[in-house]
Order: C-alpha cells, then structure tokens, then sequence
C-alpha cells in the first residue's frame, strides 16, 4: 500500500516538475527561439559538410585548415553565384527595359487592363472608376513603398546577422564535433549510456543520409533541368539564365511536394519576358496540336518529365529510402512545418520528423529490453 | 618571483602524461603508438565512473565498445548477482574488457560490474569508425593490434581445451 503511495507522490512530483519546466520554456521562448533556430542551422550545415571536413582532414592531417579549406570553398562558390546571379539578372533586366518600349508597354497594359475590366460584372466597373482620386492614391502607394523598403531593409539585416550567426556556429562545431560530441555523451548516465551513444549515432546516421540524399537529389534535379531548359532553347524557346534557373529548380525541390512547382515559376518568367511581342513565340503549340503561348506548356512538361525521372529513377537509385516515412506523415510534417516556421519549417520537416522517428524506434526498443538496462 | 603571465602563456609547454595517456600505454590495444597519436586517441575516449557494484553492461545487453579500467576494479561474471553468479575474471588497473563489441553487433556474453568505486575509459565502435574516416592509419594500427590480442585470446583458448581434453582421456 506504502509503495502505492509512494509511487502516486513520485507521479505528482515528476508531474509539476514537467509543468513547471514547460512554463519556464514558453517564458524564455521568445528570447531562446533565434538561438535555437541558429544551432539547428549550423547543426544541419555541419551535419552535412562534417564529411567533407572528415576527408580532407584524413588527406592534410589537420583539423583546423580543412575547416578553412572547405568554409572558403563553399563561401567562394556562394559568393560567385550570388554575384554571377545578381549581374545576371540586372543585365535581363536591363535588356529586357531596352527592347521592351515603355510607351509600348503601358499600352499593352493598358488594353490587358480595359480587357479585365470590360470582362468583369458592372458592379465592380463602379467600384474601381469611382476610385478617381489618383494623386492620394499615389502618396499612399509612394507611402507603402517606403515602409515596405524599411521593414525589407531591416530583414535583410536580420537574416545578414543570422546568416553571420549560423556561420560562425557551423565553423565552431565543425572544428569541435568530435570533442562536442564527446561531452554530450558524458553526460548520459551509465546505465543508459551505451544505448545513448547508439542513439547518437542512428540520429547522425539517419539526418546525415537524408540531407545527402537531398542534396543529391537536388543537384540531378539542377542538372537535368539546365539540359532540359538548353534543349527547348534548341527548339526556339529564347531562354536565357538556364543555368540559374536550373539551380533555383534544384534548390526549391527540397522542400517536399510544392518546391517543384515553385522551381517552374522563373522559368515562366524568363520565357514570357523574353518571348513578349514575339509573334512566334506566342503562337507556339505543344507538339503542333496544344496551344502553348511563350512556351509556357513546354516548361511545365519539361519540369514534370524531370521530376519524374527524380522522384522514380534518381532518389530511390542514390538514396534509396533514406528517412521511411509514410507520404501521409510527410503531408502532415510539411503542414506543421510550414505553419511554424514557412518555407524553412518545410524544409525541416521532414529531417525532423525522420529523427523524431529514430528517438521513437530506439524509445521502443529500451521499453522491449529494459531488463538489459 | 615568476611571473604569472608568463606561467600562462607558456602553461601547457613540457606538460606531463595525463592519467589516461598513462592507463592507455598499458593497453596492447593501443602499443606501439607514438605521443601524438595517444594525444589523438585520448581525444576519442570517454571517461566513466561507477560505483561500487553498479553493473557497466549486463548479459545480453547491445554492446557498443570496449572498457579500460583507469581507477578500481570490475569483475566479468554470468548468472544472476544472487543465484549461482559464476565469476569468469576479476580485473585490475589497466586491464580492458568488452572489445569484441567492437567488431560485431552481438549482445553481450557476459556481465561486468565493479567492485570497487572505479573510474573506466570507454572506446566505442562508433569512435574507432570516426577515426578510421579521419586517420585511417591510426585506425588500422588499432584494429591490427586488437587482432592480435583476439589471436592471443584464441591461442589460450585452445591450449585451455588440449589440457582439459588430454585430462580428461587420462
């Protein structure tokens, strides 16, 4: 009967223990979330660049300089790109202003606009001609501008400080994994312990396959996007910036299910920019029967042949089942994740949920062989 | 007077053998190592302590790695700890157990607990295989070594089973 007791005291204890600390956590949140959203980051760069530094280690014998080495590297490679892609797109856009009349455009505007409204039920014709005040309209719209510049300034800075933080933190614990790794273990309790360090591992295994894969996976996607985007120009698509596009379709894709929709999108921008008030272009069709107007059809099938090729013939050849989960906990991890954090919860989601998964199986196996313990 | 800064800048410089350098020397696991790759390994090792009748492993439990006994000391044993608990050895300062955990995934074949408060140092599969990713020489000095003394371990083996086999014909 004592022992009951004791047993139902103990509960109430560990009860409020458990609730005074999730009080504690939902207080400090706020303060704590940037920092925990930083180490999850340099966590997942590490995981994924731990390898390279691993190898190169293992060829130059110092731990120190193959950080260095491969932190410059990719720096190096980000920063080309960025600059290339930056250069890039100014000189689409400036192209694009010079061939494109301005006058000519405001008309072509103009008539998709008078178009619009004519098409529309005559209430909402009402509505917008009798919005006439156009100078207030104006300063609202200069007044809108500005503020959204301001608040786009201070994002920029925001993610320039967290990009800053993410990187500093990688370089740390790319230097120190081993030895992080090390102190976290010593902090299991023995009778634990060798699970724990099991454990460890099956995580690191588990995330570091998943993210290779993804990355894998995302180059083929780049790849094959860049000779699929090269072999509509052969056919007169008049695609320009084919290798970023590639990349940015490589990228979006790892974001499960909707990435591959958004890496169609520049393409379609480019083609549409690119092919404006050209007669050929717009009158294009799909293999000489569907209407294909700026080859906008011809994209979208030159995406989904490549995703196909990716999702059924790449992915399962490279990667293989790297997490295992379900396509309905994928849906379910991806809603959560992008209900908490957007498009970055989405991408996490699905790493997240497969070491969820693995704590889950080990938590399972302790209960099956707790007498072992 | 020596000077303080001068103490810590120079702290550090001609410093003598940890503890676990010196248990590590001790291991044939690890012989013919030079200063530098002990400094690496003891990167790697992980330090435990146990009191006094704590089990470190038990039978049939997943073995992860093997024990150095820095501090103390452990015994190996099968059976239960009350009923008809079978001692197999008694280990001292210096002595390791459980590195066949390091080549596969069978559970343990044994228990292991100490008998006095001890201090071990812990070498896992996990580390030998992080090592043999970053410094695969040192690695295979390990793994070579550890043959060797599974190939002595064997050697006992059978000439424990040619004098029970050859006494028991007599």
């Amino acid at each position: 009967m004592e022992k009951v007791q004791t047993n139902y005291l103990q509960l109430i204890y560990r009860l409020a223990i458990g609730l005074i600390t999730l009080w504690f956590i939902s207080i400090i949140w706020p303060f704590i979330s940037n920092v925990i959203l930083m180490l999850v980051f340099a966590f997942l760069f590490t995981t994924v660049l731990l390898s390279s530094v691993d190898a190169l280690e293992r060829k130059i014998g110092n731990r120190g300089f193959s950080v260095l080495t491969v932190v410059l590297l990719l720096i190096g490679g980000f920063g080309i790109f960025i600059g290339s892609f930056i250069s890039q797109i100014s000189l689409q856009a400036s192209e694009f202003s010079n061939r494109i009349d301005k006058d000519t455009l405001t008309q072509e505007f103009k008539t998709i606009g008078v178009n619009l409204s004519d098409s529309m039920p005559a209430f909402l014709q009402n509505i917008i001609s009798s919005n006439d005040d156009m100078a207030g309209k104006l300063s609202d719209l200069i007044n809108t501008i500005i503020g959204s510049l301001a608040s786009m300034a201070g994002a920029v800075g925001n993610f320039m400080f967290i990009a800053a933080m993410v990187f500093i933190f990688t370089i740390i614990l790319l230097a120190e994994y081993h030895v992080f790794r090390k102190s976290l273990v010593n902090v299991i309790p023995n009778k634990y312990f060798e699970l724990g360090l099991k454990l460890i591992y099956n995580i690191e295994k588990s995330v570091s396959s998943y993210l290779r894969g993804q990355f894998l996976s995302a180059a083929s996607v780049a790849a094959m996007s860049i000779a699929g985007l090269l072999l509509l120009n052969f056919f007169g698509a008049n695609l320009t910036l084919t290798f970023f596009i590639g990349i940015i379709a490589g990228l979006a894709n790892l974001i499960p299910l909707v990435g591959p929709f958004v890496g169609m999108v520049p393409a379609i921008l480019i083609a549409f920019m690119n092919n404006l008030g050209n007669e050929v272009a717009l009158t294009h069709t799909l293999f000489g029967v569907v209407p294909s107007p700026f080859f906008i059809l011809d994209i979208i099938l030159m995406f989904l042949i490549v995703q196909q090729i990716e999702g059924n013939l790449i992915t399962p050849a490279l990667v293989g089942k790297s997490v295992g989960l379900h396509p309905m906990i994928v849906m379910i991890a991806l809603l959560i994740g992008g209900t908490i954090l957007g498009p970055l919860g989405m991408l996490f989601a699905v790493p997240a949920t497969g070491v969820m998964k693995v704590v889950l199986l080990e938590i399972a196996f302790v209960r099956k062989n707790a007498h072992l313990l | 007077m020596k000077s303080a800064k001068w103490e810590n800048i120079f702290k550090g410089w001609n410093h003598s053998e940890s503890k676990t350098v010196v248990t590590l020397k001790q291991v044939p696991v690890f012989k013919d190592f030079s200063n530098k790759e002990f400094l690496e390994l003891e990167k790697l090792i992980h330090h435990r302590q146990y009191k006094i009748n704590d089990f470190i492993f038990k039978n049939r439990a997943p073995g992860e790695g093997m024990y150095i006994i820095m501090q103390g000391s452990v015994k190996i044993t099968i059976g239960t700890r009350n009923e008809n608990e079978n001692i197999l050895a008694e280990l001292e300062e210096g002595d390791f157990f459980g590195e066949l955990a390091l080549f596969d995934d069978e559970p343990r074949s044994a228990n292991a607990i100490a008998t006095t408060d001890s201090q071990l140092l812990g070498f896992f599969t996990q580390d030998l295989m992080s090592l043999q990713e970053r410094n695969p020489i040192l690695g295979q000095k390990i793994l070579f070594n550890l043959g060797g003394v599974l190939g002595e371990r064997l050697r006992g083996t059978n000439s424990l089973l040619i004098n029970s086999q050859s006494s028991y014909k007599e």
